[in-house]
């Protein structure tokens, strides 16, 4: 009689908005029935920073600033989205050496993204080593992207009707030395981590969410690759220069951690030889348009999206004419995915709270805006 | 005092038996008890202990331990947004942070220094505060990047708090957007320099070292 | 709890700089077929239409939205399995919440739109849809004020408790906020 009734009560557990695991400032309060999760409230805003409101103060060039510092591990990715919805509401046509530098450095910046992720994976789950590989990998990109843009992190790099400037005269020698380190590390990380038996035992079957759920709750990306929806913007919709590049589309079958996070694995090697290939087809000539120096889209509206490596990131972009945008609206990956963490939270035990929510990979500065 | 008046209390200095004071000398005047420059610049007295007992080196103890603190600062693991990820990176394999003592520690209740990397946005405040007091004394804080020092790219946002310092007094501002992790550095450098300074002259002006900015 | 009385919009100073050009709606190959499609799907209640590239857009009244959106989703051509992504525009003396809609299958993009008066900002939901659409509503309540009817939770979810005002509208300052 009083057994029935003493189960009824749930204890709730808060995790964050401090907390070293959840990559940034997210918190969610978990209800547990002994070590079962029974329900789960996310909440999120504890990095809100209004960027859509503000860019709708500033002008066109000026907001690819923001929107490098919205994704902060994919930059150039963000940077890229935006851009491209301006030049398609101006009809501009970038120069083709422009368009293979830009997918060049985009590829770049998601193995570099996917570089973090394998490591602080690797870190959720409790191997403290892969992290150590994979920075070291990491700033060898980061380096590269110095030495083209200026800057290791924000890059304001990708403008509108082209890029800043040229590549610096060493940049393809250098590119393909990096390369062979980032090869080697990747491949390192594998054998590091992706069989191993603590890690398998860790990761397989846990967090699984179903093809049919993961649609519904819009994820995108190696995520929703991972349940078997072979959806790729690259491929489906492709941009910028992807019909020139050949590259398979890795797919996972159970959508459990072990396949989110191996996906990533796949896709730096699918990446690494996009960006072989970019550098075998980078033809010569100009690098920028020649355009007003201050960008004045036409007024209209257009929707423009692309792959980002957490998923397909879009741009609603509202112009009335003037030199600022009307209005602003970004469709942040990061917050789709996190829709999705509750059905995969559900019931799993609490141990593997962490290890799911690290193989979402989700950015807060995204989320939130 | 009058110059040839005994003084009524003994010296406060410690005084080995074996050691006797030089009745002639350059610097000390056989009338006075203490030690008294008799010009020629203000030369200061020679250290008791050095002589009684050579080889032994003497501080105080307050900069004694902000030494020991000062090259053993553990940080509170706490990104809040871009600058967290040059946070990493500093603490990572090329910029190896524990060079300089520092260790990320995921708890506040045994850290030292919070590096606040990132912007801080009106929902965050109550929670920083909370874990600013939740760290135990002393404690110091780095305002990691444009953001946490003024606001940055989001100055006057709806949302946004104009600089960490509007919630917890700050001891190092790190600037750039992000800072490299060169300056991140820098900033444990200058703060470990601050921590000697302050325990050098905490008596000189206790209250203006720990004041916040109004 | 009550909310604060909107201030009035300030007055946009008058506009400087080259004539305002319109951007051409043209549509692309991909675009026309489902502009096709979409027109069949949606019917009478299409309101207006229109598009650029591969999405073309359609309004209609903000009562008929879901299910509009509904038959989108259910249809064996268009297939909409996925809400890309629920936004808010303040024109001022309306709102318009569109709907962006993706197939995962057919790979195809469509919009849909209904204007919201002001003053009484209200849209049916569309949680019972598509899971991600709860929390788009709840961004979009917290930034523009519109009200999803049946949405079982509208607290706030990129701001917090107490915030007054709602920041997505053009009324809302850019700067001239009280620091912290």
């Amino acid at each position: 009689m009083t057994t029935t009734d003493q189960r009824q009560v749930d204890m709730m557990l808060n995790l964050g908005p401090q907390h070293p695991a959840t990559h940034g400032v997210f918190r969610m309060l978990l209800t547990l029935d002994g070590e079962r999760i029974v329900d789960m409230e996310p909440h999120i805003g504890y990095l809100h920073r209004g960027s859509e409101k503000l860019c709708e103060n500033e002008s066109y060039g000026q907001i690819v600033t923001l929107f490098d510092r919205m994704d902060y591990i994919a930059n150039l990715n963000n940077e890229l989205v935006f851009v491209r919805a301006v030049e398609r509401l101006m009809g501009l046509e970038v120069p083709e050496r422009a368009q293979f530098i830009r997918v060049l450095l985009c590829e770049l910046n998601r193995v570099a993204s996917h570089l973090l992720f394998l490591g602080t994976y690797g870190l959720d789950v409790g191997a403290m080593t892969p992290v150590m590989y994979t920075f070291r990998e990491r700033e060898r990109i980061q380096n590269i992207f110095e030495s083209v843009t200026g800057a290791r992190l924000m890059h304001n790099y990708i403008r509108i009707g082209g890029i800043k400037e040229d590549v610096p005269s060493d940049f393809t020698a250098r590119v393909r030395a990096a390369l062979e380190f980032v090869k080697r590390g990747v491949d390192e990380t594998d054998r590091l981590l992706s069989f191993n038996e603590v890690f398998l035992l860790r990761t397989k079957g846990v967090g699984v969410i179903d093809a049919k759920t993961a649609v519904s709750c819009g994820l995108t990306g190696p995520n929703l690759r991972a349940s078997g929806v072979p959806y790729d913007v690259r491929k489906d919709n492709p941009y910028e220069v992807y019909p020139y590049l050949t590259f398979k589309v890795p797919v996972g079958e159970r959508g459990d951690c072990w396949d989110r996070y191996y996906m990533r694995v796949l896709e730096c090697h699918e990446s690494i030889s996009m960006i072989e290939q970019c550098l075998d087809l980078l033809p010569d000539g100009p690098t920028m348009t020649q355009t007003r120096r201050i960008a004045r889209p036409p007024k209209g509206e257009v929707y423009v999206h692309a792959e980002n490596p957490r998923g397909d990131i879009g741009v609603f972009l509202v112009s009335d004419g003037s030199d600022k945008p009307y209005r602003l609206k970004v469709r942040p990956p990061s917050f789709c995915n996190l829709v999705a963490l509750r059905p995969m939270l559900l019931n799993s035990y609490v141990a593997d709270s962490i290890a799911i929510l690290g193989s979402i990979d989700i950015v807060l500065g995204e989320v939130d805006r | 005092m009058a110059m040839n008046e005994k003084p009524t209390q003994p010296s406060p200095l410690f005084v080995p038996e074996h050691w006797q004071r030089p009745k002639q000398g350059r610097f000390f005047d056989t009338k006075e008890q203490g030690a008294v420059s008799l010009g020629k610049g203000n030369r200061p007295a020679p250290s008791l202990i050095k002589s009684a007992a050579p080889g032994v080196i003497t501080a105080r103890l307050d900069e004694l331990a902000a030494l020991a603190r000062s090259n053993s600062l553990w940080t509170l693991t706490f990104g809040l947004a871009c600058c967290a990820i040059e946070m990493i990176s500093t603490h990572m394999t090329n910029h190896d942070f524990d060079r300089y003592g520092v260790v990320t520690w995921p708890s506040p209740r045994q850290s030292d220094v919070m590096i606040v990397a990132g912007t801080v946005v009106k929902k965050m405040a109550e929670p920083i505060r909370l874990l600013y007091e939740q760290m135990p004394d002393p404690k110091w804080v780095i305002a990691m990047g444009s953001c946490a020092t003024n606001g940055g790219p989001y100055w006057r946002s709806y949302s946004v708090v104009m600089g960490v310092d509007h919630l917890i007094p700050v001891d190092v501002y790190v600037p750039g957007c992000p800072p490299r992790p060169e300056a991140l550095q820098d900033g444990i450098l200058k703060l470990q320099e601050k921590i000697r300074h302050d325990a050098r002259n905490a008596d000189v002006a206790p209250d203006a070292l720990t004041e916040t900015r109004s | 709890m009550t909310q604060p009385p909107k201030p009035t919009p300030p007055e946009r100073p008058a506009r400087h700089g080259p004539p305002v050009e319109v951007a051409q709606e043209v549509f692309d190959v991909q675009g026309q077929e489902t502009a096709r499609l979409l027109a069949r799907v949606v019917g009478t209640n299409a309101l207006e239409s229109g598009g650029r590239d591969e999405v073309p857009w359609v309004r209609v009244e903000r009562e008929r939205l879901p299910h509009v959106a509904e038959r989108c989703r259910d249809d064996q051509s268009l297939r909409m399995d996925m809400l890309h992504l629920l936004l808010a525009v303040d024109y001022v003396e309306h709102l318009e919440v569109v709907y962006i809609l993706l197939s995962t299958q057919t790979l195809r993009k469509a919009m849909l739109k209904a204007r919201v008066p002001a003053n009484d900002a209200q849209v049916p939901t569309a949680t019972h849809l598509w899971e991600a659409a709860h929390w788009y509503e709840r961004e979009v309540h917290d930034l523009f004020g519109v009200t999803f009817t049946g949405n079982p939770d509208l607290s706030p979810l990129l701001l917090y408790e107490g915030f007054e005002g709602h920041p997505g509208l053009k009324s809302f300052p850019f700067h001239d906020h009280d620091e912290f």
